[in-house]
């Protein structure tokens, strides 16, 4: 791979369809349902009956607007909705509504941290358009239900979907996770959607092209589609790499086509080639008129918006005190973020709490890919335990041990210190006993100490903490220690 | 001069999704052919910087409080069904992405 | 075989009167429809049982004392694109045997509600593209002033059965005149609402921006009351509009003394017009300047455009709008498929009729790449030119008046060869739903025993100006009043 990255530049440009969290659907009033009997959630819109006719969702337009403003796009007082005609079984109408011409938002940006050489850096991607357009519904193949042929459940067709387009400024794999994963916290932070992966709230395909270094025209791109996990479209893009590189390499051109990719072997298959592609025949939907929103109602949005992940990032800088990194480390996603406010709000040190939660809390997760709001671990108990240590009542060693359990199992942290027994030894004759048992084993360290060697200490300590369980006090036993060296 | 050839004529009948007979796909070129003659009317009109009309009575957009309403009984939702599969609409296998 | 129906004003006396009950009118009605059924074929099912039913609650209501309006107990028909909940609607088209719609039309919710009887469905032209009924799947209605001719189309059922006798009022949907041209066919009065003012929920979908649902009945003072109940905001149509409708009854005051009647010059050239036809409409507006009208010459400069203009935009929407009919969730699907291709592909070519793949054909071409600009764009901008004639026309008079037809009905047969000449007839009547202004036909003479009709056309929104001057026209005049032969 690093040698197709020498010769060739990545160029990749995202197209992300979100599900809007609104109760109804865009164009019916049929509810929002996920994992329903099939075709238990449809009205005579949903299904595409004779006369049927399409009535556009007002919450669908606030969360529009809203994703537009987090965006910072343009957020267009006139928008319209456009009929994308092909035929599909899981499409009953013969048309997607959509917007094709006139968007509602256009040229926004939201900015990605990649690690640099000289550290965190942040980069612009732009976002070329966001436009509202309706789901379509499911088929299902499978054998047990439909047979030889496919079952269609009409249950999705019609859920509000805003389609997010960004320019195509992204350079690699990595560059296209990060720009995912932002998004994907900051319409979580403004709450238009749960952008739940794995429900498929969430879907993204990949344009990839290449072209020499130093070449500035664009090269082919090929798409490929409805990849729904970080790690899918990282290995989608990365075959794409690939393939189109042994292709050019070879002097041959790379053909536009539309690919899938199938997780399960790893590989991606031509769906269709420019050839065959449909011609859409895009006109305004004669049933619905232009969407004209008052600016007032736009500033009324930006104004009520929830606080967006850069804001809350300033803020945590200048109200907690905390580094650049780590506060941009904290506000990755809304409920990190505010776990971290209600743990320093209960502790009263914030950057102390900062720490604990960037080390231990976070290593904890990743170790068990969890969210925070997944686990049991209550702000509260964090600060508790903290507090904890604190008063010299756990070492912080037993304290960072128990950080997992607490995640797993949740519980409050003064009961589980009793009942492990992980209190800090703080009785100084148990101390003194190792201290003396210490020294006596070690005289060469001994006498490297008392000759100045300060930092001998540590070694020394670090047997007493041994000998004591881990539950002495590292205070204690340093001072114990220093006394009985100096004599 | 044709102002649409039978080629044409099939490609549209393709996206439409209509099957032609030999003799159809002919009348219809012809049918077809002789309609955009005289639709052809129109490029005698200079219509530079008019804007188009989609909507003939222009209104403000309404709007609909996102408050669900009760679904059809599924067993209604499928009681027109050619082909049916308990409440899921049977067709022949689908490929996987768009009809081409 | 029972006598031919009065008017809807008649009835409601008779009603009111106690002289006869809604049963019998139900029942009557019924009689004629199925004894007049081989002469005219105006309609394609009855719902007798259930009209029944209905007539009797209507009665029972009346006794009680809870009349509901000038509507409740009539029997009333309404064109098959209109659903009806646990009814058949086929659109006079194979495409759809078989389907029942599990919910009501707007419409038909308010005729209920109203309690109108709903005896049974009219025929039309498929999907209702044509004028004249002969694009109907299951065979074309004929004019009971001559059953050789045409009733006009799309609407020719509906026109039948109010022309005939059979019911005082059927609704139609007009979408290029397909209400107005079959009432100057038939000698009754077909009214188009300025667009939006009637629900479409429910209307099965020809051309969007174009399609209204209108009355037909045989006097104008009719029409006022069935618009009272059929116009109105519905929140499940985005194209509704939202202004109040009037009470129109109380406009018919029956005065257009100082009304200024705009003629169009171009829809009076000699040319291409039944000398007969110029005649009586002539006729007409002299009779409404007796009456304290006064007239000018307007122009409404670009209607030599408007067939051009709508069989472009017309058959665009439809391409769209017929694009659900796949055999999938409903309707007919063609058998042993050999896959989805095959599945869409036999569905609807078995499932269309020739004028409906005509139509879907074009439409489909002038909306695709490298053709929208030139065809589809470029008639939505003349659209825009034909609503400025009408804005700027209509500023210097109150109503436009103008033939609805150049020519008496056609024979059957005489048009059904050649699909631009019959698009051609439609003339006087596409501009009205390009522009989305009211019109509405109304009888003015006769010509070889057939009935000519004369059209106004008004402001937006301005639809009690058109039913006062009608009106007014017919106190002073009796073409209303005719009646077709009644059969041997």
């Amino acid at each position: 791979m690093s040698k197709v990255l020498e010769k060739y530049e990545v160029v990749i440009g995202l197209e992300v369809h979100v599900h809007l969290k609104t109760a109804s659907k865009l164009f019916s009033n049929a509810p929002v349902v996920y994992g329903a009997e099939p075709n238990h959630a449809v009205t005579p819109v949903c299904l595409a009956l004779p006369g049927s006719l399409p009535v556009l969702n007002a919450k669908a337009v606030e969360f529009a607007i809203r994703a537009g403003i987090a965006t910072h796009c343009e957020v267009h007082p006139h928008s319209v909705f456009a009929r994308k005609n092909y035929f599909y079984p899981d499409l009953p109408k013969g048309y997607q509504i959509s917007q094709y011409e006139e968007p509602i938002c256009t040229g926004g940006w939201l900015e990605i941290e990649l690690e640099g050489k000289g550290g965190p850096a942040l980069k612009r991607i732009g976002i070329t358009r966001i436009h509202m357009e309706e789901d379509a519904g499911k088929s299902i193949h499978d054998e047990a239900v439909a047979g030889t042929g496919s079952a269609v459940d009409l249950n999705r067709a019609g859920v509000p979907l805003l389609e997010i387009v960004s320019e195509p400024d992204l350079r690699s794999a990595a560059e296209a996770s990060a720009y995912l994963r932002t998004l994907r916290s900051i319409l979580r932070s403004v709450d238009v959607s749960e952008a739940d992966m794995e429900k498929g709230q969430f879907r993204c395909d990949a344009n990839v092209s290449l072209r020499r270094r130093g070449e500035t025209a664009f090269g082919t791109r090929t798409e490929t589609k409805n990849l729904n996990s970080f790690r899918f479209v990282e290995a989608a893009i990365g075959i794409e790499i690939e393939r189109q590189a042994k292709l050019l390499d070879a002097g041959q051109r790379v053909i536009q086509a539309t690919l899938l990719y199938d997780p399960g072997t790893n590989k991606t298959r031509v769906m269709r080639t420019k050839e065959n592609a449909d011609d859409y025949r895009y006109f305004p939907d004669p049933d619905l008129v232009p969407l004209v929103i008052d600016p007032a109602e736009i500033e009324r949005v930006r104004r009520e918006l929830p606080e967006l992940p850069d804001q809350k990032h300033a803020r945590f800088v200048s109200e907690y005190g905390l580094s650049d990194y780590d506060a941009r480390l904290l506000t990755t996603s809304r409920a990190l973020a505010d776990f971290f406010e209600r743990a320093a709000k209960a502790h009263g040190t914030p950057k102390s709490v900062a720490n604990w939660m960037l080390r231990d809390v976070l290593q904890a997760l990743k170790e068990r890919e969890l969210e925070i709001d997944q686990t049991k671990l209550e702000p509260g108990a964090l600060a508790a335990l903290l507090r904890l240590v604190d008063d010299a009542r756990v070492t912080a060693k037993s304290a960072r041990d128990l950080v997992p359990e607490l995640i797993e199992r949740g519980g409050d942290p003064a009961a589980l210190v009793r009942e492990r027994g992980l209190e800090a030894v703080s009785d100084t004759g148990v101390i003194d006993a190792a201290a003396d048992e210490v020294i006596a084993a070690n005289p060469e360290m001994a006498a490297r100490y008392r000759a100045g060697e300060d930092k001998i200490l540590n070694a020394l300590m670090g047997q007493v903490m041994k000998k004591t369980g881990g539950k002495a006090s590292p205070a204690a036993v340093q001072q114990t220690l220093a006394r009985k060296l100096r004599g | 001069m044709s102002r649409i050839t039978r080629e044409e004529v099939e490609r549209v009948a393709a996206l439409a999704r209509l099957h032609l007979g030999p003799d159809e796909a002919d009348r219809m070129t012809t049918q077809l052919d002789a309609i955009l003659d005289y639709v052809a009317l129109l490029s005698e009109i200079d219509t530079t910087g008019i804007a188009p009309t989609s909507h003939a009575v222009p209104m403000a957009t309404p709007l609909r409080e996102d408050r669900p309403g009760t679904p059809l009984d599924p067993e209604d939702a499928v009681r027109n069904a050619p082909a049916r599969e308990g409440t899921a609409f049977l067709v022949p296998k689908v490929i996987e992405g768009e009809e081409s | 075989m029972t006598a031919p129906v009065g008017t809807l004003a008649e009835l409601r006396a008779a009603l009111e009167a106690r002289r006869v009950s809604s049963r019998e009118l139900v029942d009557a009605a019924l009689a004629r429809a199925q004894a007049l059924e081989p002469k005219l074929h105006a309609f394609l099912g009855m719902r007798a049982e259930r009209a029944r039913a209905e007539a009797e609650a209507s009665d029972a209501r009346r006794a009680k004392g809870e009349v509901r309006g000038p509507l409740d107990g009539i029997p009333v028909a309404i064109k098959d694109n209109l659903v009806q909940r646990g009814e058949p609607t086929t659109c006079a088209s194979r495409i759809l045997e078989g389907f029942v719609s599990p919910y009501d039309a707007t419409i038909v919710t308010r005729l209920q509600a109203a309690g109108a009887v709903i005896v049974g469905r009219t025929n039309l032209d498929e999907f209702a593209m044509g004028s004249s009924t002969e694009n109907s799947a299951f065979g074309p209605s004929r004019n009971p002033w001559d059953t050789t001719r045409t009733p006009g189309g799309s609407s020719g059922g509906s026109a039948a059965a109010v022309a005939a006798g059979i019911v005082p009022l059927a609704l139609g949907s007009d979408t290029g005149g397909s209400i107005r041209q079959p009432a100057a066919c038939t000698g009754i009065v077909g009214m188009k609402p300025t667009y939006g003012r009637v629900s479409r929920y429910g209307l099965v979908a020809f051309a969007s921006s174009l399609d209204q649902i209108g009355p037909f009945t045989r006097t104008a003072a009719d029409a006022a009351t069935a618009l009272e109940v059929l116009c109105g905001h519905d929140p499940f149509d985005s194209t509704s509009l939202p202004e109040p409708v009037p009470q129109f009854s109380q406009a018919l005051t029956g005065d257009v003394s100082g009304l200024v009647i705009g003629l169009p010059k171009e829809y009076f050239v000699a040319e291409g017009v039944d000398p007969a036809v110029l005649a009586s409409v002539h006729a007409a507006v002299a009779e409404l300047e007796k009456a304290g009208a006064k007239t000018r010459e307007v122009s409404l400069p670009h209607t030599k455009y408007g067939i051009a203009c709508y069989y472009l935009i017309a058959p665009a929407e439809a391409s769209s709008n017929l694009a659900r009919y796949d055999g999938v969730r409903y309707g007919h699907r063609a058998k042993d498929a050999a896959n989805l291709s095959d599945l869409y592909c036999r569905s609807r070519s078995e499932g269309f009729g020739p004028e409906v793949k005509r139509r879907i054909l074009l439409g489909t071409y002038v909306l695709s790449a490298g053709y929208y600009d030139a065809y589809y764009r470029k008639a939505q901008q003349v659209r825009t030119l034909l609503r400025r004639d009408f804005e700027e026309a209509l500023a210097g008079c109150d109503v436009i008046a103008t033939p609805t037809t150049p020519e008496i009905a056609f024979r059957l047969g005489e048009k059904s060869g050649d699909p631009l000449r019959m698009y051609l007839s439609d003339v006087y009547t596409v501009s009205a739903n390009l522009a989305g202004v009211p019109g509405v036909s109304i009888p003015c003479g006769f010509h070889d025993g057939m009935p000519i009709g004369l059209q106004l056309m008004g402001r937006t929104l301005d639809e009690a100006t058109l039913l006062r001057v009608a009106d007014t026209y017919q106190r002073r005049t009796d073409w209303h009043a005719r009646r077709p032969p009644e059969p041997a």
